[in-house]
């Protein structure tokens, strides 16, 4: 296409300066760039951070064997203290976790072009994420090797769960949102893996990518069905992660505990969910873009638009702050009243509240700023804050509300143990390790999804051009 | 024993007419090949609608009455609980499991209906003998028919005439 028409192109939206996609490759190009990452030798980069993921790694599995051994006792967990490190990351990690379904299911029902090139980035986060998230609670049950007892099975014992407990809902929504995801990003991969074996140089390559290709042709008929299913299962992966993370609050909300009996919590953690995923999002595709070049199609575009989502649900998320407090005071319950006002702010934990309040309420404004939006480093370091933010926010709900039990007596402080920080470290390097072996032999963009995206800006553009 | 006679084209105008074309002319069975999913081609080839939306209705049915009715006779039948003097079935509180399972179901029937429409997996196919063939989930648009060897010849002619490149033949083996 000459350079004219590609100016033609990039004129049709005027509401749309940056592009989507910059400039105008063809398909064998935006194939043989895409899949670059995959081809090419190991990047030093990519050896270096993974120098430094997998003892990470390591570290949980260690500690994880330790606690097992040990029993749990090793954390610091305590009465009244019952939920702590283990809670606060499971709620942190499965958050992270639906940015990346919002990306990929529902910004493709609302027909948002920018999430074709970061979707398959942001789902394979999902996945990881939820991973990480699992650990966490199958271990606080503290005999993690008994956890099947927490699914319907017909057992000697006789006895089935109890289906009245927002807990048991928790380990349907999380496991349903697990294999839900999982099926989607195979479902959406099938078309590049065929690409993979088909520009594969190695039979060994060739071989293992044909097989978790399923013998896909690329043929009509397969697209036929594929289109409509994966349109499906972005349909109801819609509503499923709304539901993950109230079905998340509800393990706080239902009790009656000051602090975490608040009807607006559903809500409240969707967008809190939302929030910390896009601050994750962004995390990773800034480095990741620079690193493999992906520029052209992670365009300025997209940091854009993620800053701006990342400033709607934070300004949600600072909206159930303020229904927090008012319902604390408005209720006129002491005890509701001295956690929000007293406990909160000025207890033994009111820096961790402050922080929180810093990276969740304060940082994300700046996001009203076209400049701070455009610039990487802001962006990066922002989005970095937030995910401390949110991590907070998770630390003051569980730790300041369990810490001042409503027996004085009972008060008790919590303090995390080396064994804690390990395993929160260590899955912060399991999650780094698949990361980075997924950007190193699956294609981090969607090939075919950017080639559909190419041709759809080319008939707009020629019939821009036929008025 | 089945042959296949395969040919490249330049762009989906040029494909869909062929395939157009070839059946009219009642050619075997027709088949295109595209790195992008073709809506105009799936057409040409008198593809109807495809059934998978009907498959994840069955699985949504399925995960739903599936889902309710095991918490239902689980707690209010098989073994009771009293939680707080709550009724045994307590419907409100069966919601959210009921949603989850009516979501696994759902995705469960829609990617194994997929993948059994597309007789998947088949890691091999006749077609993936011709080298060329390796575009098609790049940047070539291919089409294919399935033929009775004697009709090969004819039906790579006529791929040729239309303006294919690449045309080429596979057997079968038996």
């Amino acid at each position: 296409m000459s350079a004219e028409s590609a100016a033609r192109v990039e004129r049709v939206d005027p509401l749309e300066p940056v592009p989507v996609l910059a400039g105008r490759p063809g398909d064998r190009e935006l194939n043989d760039a895409l899949f670059e990452p995959v081809w090419a030798k190991t990047r030093r980069g990519w050896l270096a951070l993974f120098a430094v993921a997998v003892p990470l790694a390591g570290l949980l599995f260690l500690a994880i064997a330790y606690t097992l051994a040990t029993g749990i006792g090793v954390w610091g967990n305590n009465v009244p203290v019952g939920w702590a490190f283990d809670i606060i990351n499971f709620v942190w990690w499965i958050g992270i976790g639906h940015a990346g379904t919002l990306i990929s299911a529902i910004l493709l029902l609302f027909q948002q072009r920018w999430r074709t090139s970061i979707n398959r980035f942001a789902e394979a986060m999902t996945l990881f994420a939820v991973i990480q998230a699992l650990i966490f609670p199958a271990l606080h049950t503290g005999r993690p090797w008994f956890d099947f007892w927490l699914f319907p099975y017909p057992s000697t014992l006789g006895l089935w769960p109890n289906f009245k407990s927002p807990l048991i809902w928790d380990v349907f929504a999380v496991n349903t949102y697990f294999l839900v995801s999982l099926l989607f990003w195979y479902v959406g991969l099938i078309p590049d893996l065929a690409a993979l074996r088909d520009t594969s140089r190695s039979r060994a390559a060739r071989v293992a990518y044909g097989i978790f290709a399923l013998g896909w042709r690329g043929s009509a008929r397969h697209w036929r069905h594929h289109r409509i299913a994966y349109l499906l299962l972005a349909g109801i992966s819609t509503p499923l992660v709304l539901s993950v993370h109230s079905v998340v609050s509800f393990d706080f909300a239902v009790s009656v505990l000051p602090g975490w009996h608040t009807t607006v919590f559903p809500p409240y953690f969707v967008a809190g969910a939302i929030f910390s995923g896009f601050a994750m999002v962004l995390t990773l595709v800034i480095p990741a873009r620079k690193v493999f070049g992906f520029e052209s199609v992670i365009t300025g575009k997209h940091l854009d638009n993620m800053a701006k989502v990342m400033l709607a649900t934070g300004l949600m998320v600072s909206y159930g702050y303020l229904v927090e407090h008012f319902n604390a005071w408005y209720s006129g319950d002491h005890l509701e009243s001295f956690l929000f006002f007293t406990t909160r702010q000025r207890g033994p934990y009111a820096p961790v509240y402050w922080l929180m309040i810093f990276c969740n309420v304060v940082v994300p404004q700046v996001f009203w700023f076209r400049r701070a939006r455009q610039s990487t480093w802001a962006l990066w370091v922002a989005a970095l804050l937030v995910n401390v933010g949110m991590w907070t926010e998770r630390f003051v709900i569980i730790v300041t509300s369990l810490h001042r039990d409503f027996l004085p007596s009972s008060w008790a402080m919590y303090y995390p143990t080396w064994v804690d920080w390990s395993i929160y470290l260590g899955t912060l390097g399991f999650f780094g390790t698949l990361f980075l072996l997924f950007l190193r032999f699956v294609p981090a963009v969607s090939a075919s999804e950017v080639k559909e995206l190419r041709r759809e800006l080319e008939h707009e553009a020629q019939a821009h051009a036929a008025h | 024993m089945a042959s296949w006679v395969l040919g490249e084209f330049q762009d989906d105008g040029a494909l869909c007419g062929a395939a157009r074309r070839l059946r009219e002319l009642g050619h075997g069975r027709l088949d295109a090949h595209t790195p992008v999913p073709v809506p105009a081609v799936e057409e040409a080839l008198g593809l109807g609608r495809s059934p998978v939306p009907l498959i994840a209705l069955c699985g949504a049915i399925l995960g739903g009455a599936g889902g309710y009715l095991m918490q239902w006779w689980m707690n209010a039948v098989d073994y009771s609980i009293n939680v707080g003097g709550r009724p045994d079935h307590a419907a409100p509180a069966f919601i959210p499991v009921t949603f989850e399972t009516t979501v696994l179901a759902t995705a469960i029937f829609i990617v194994l209906g997929f993948f059994a429409l597309a007789g998947f997996p088949r890691t091999h196919h006749p077609v993936f003998e011709v080298e060329a063939f390796r575009t098609a989930s790049v940047d070539g648009l291919w089409l294919s028919a399935e033929v009775e060897p004697a009709a090969a010849e004819g039906v790579a002619e006529e791929l040729r005439r239309l303006g294919a490149r690449n045309v080429s033949r596979v057997e079968e083996e038996a």
